[in-house]
């Protein structure tokens, strides 16, 4: 605020001196301005933080033989759910990618959907 | 050796009657004991839908079985039964005993750590204060 207030002040305080220095000042403090609100946009969308759910309920060892607690982490074709999508921490989704694996090779989830 | 643990689910047709997987699991148990194994614990989950057609079947009649064994012949013999049993669509064996000794290791560790935690803050406040009293200072 005070940045744009200075060159507003200069420009009738040095009509004498120059129209050249007031001239570059005026665009300056107007370029940004516009920078400003635009950041302000940008930053406006927050991404809800997600929360790794086995974190959460302090999983050391996550069962393959629980189907229903692997299902949320499979797609509608049977793939398994990226990191990004779920919010699982790195070390909990290499041991789901593990369950997941070998509640498929039993039959207990789908490597791919039928039909 | 130290003992091993494994999980051991098979599935079933599941046309066969109760007592033809009795005896298969009858058998398991004879084929264990004989290689120097043990099977600890036999649960029956029953018919069940599985989750893609085997033999173009929806359904499967699952056990569960664990197994403790210092040595792998004892796996390789169940699993060749297995194989070679008629009513048996699928089977799986893994190796757990080192991720239950994972788990216990993290579990120990999260107990003690929690224990540790009341001290562990109680050191960490007063730290920072006389950092930010130095900052004040050196603004001032």
């Amino acid at each position: 605020m005070a940045d744009e207030n200075a060159p507003m002040q200069a420009p009738p305080s040095a009509p004498s001196g120059g129209m050249g220095p007031s001239g570059p000042g005026g665009p300056r403090s107007q370029g940004g301005r516009p920078g400003g609100p635009a950041k302000r946009g940008k930053r406006s969308f927050v991404r809800k933080k997600k929360v790794c759910r086995f974190c959460v309920d302090k999983a050391d060892f996550i069962d393959y033989k629980k189907a229903e607690i692997l299902a949320p982490f499979i797609q509608e074709r049977g793939k398994i759910l990226p990191r990004r999508m779920t919010g699982t921490c790195a070390r909990h989704q290499r041991w789901l990618t593990v369950a997941i694996k070998r509640a498929q090779n039993i039959a207990l989830l789908p490597f791919a959907a039928e039909l | 050796m130290e003992e091993r643990q494994y999980d051991l689910i098979f599935i079933c047709r599941p046309d066969t009657p109760e007592a033809d997987v009795d005896k298969v699991i009858a058998t398991l148990e004879h084929a264990a004991t004989e290689k120097g194994g043990k099977i600890e614990t036999i649960n029956k989950w029953g018919r069940r839908r599985m989750a893609y057609r085997v033999q173009k079947l929806r359904e499967g009649y699952y056990v569960y079985l664990i197994v403790k064994s210092s040595h792998g012949e004892v796996v390789k013999e169940l699993e060749r039964r297995l194989k070679v049993s008629d009513s048996v669509m699928k089977y799986l064996t893994v190796r757990l005993d080192e991720e239950l000794k994972r788990q216990e290791k993290l579990k120990r560790h999260r107990e003690r750590r929690a224990a540790r935690r009341p001290r562990k803050t109680a050191t960490a406040t007063p730290a920072p204060t006389p950092g930010s009293g130095e900052q004040a200072a050196a603004q001032a």
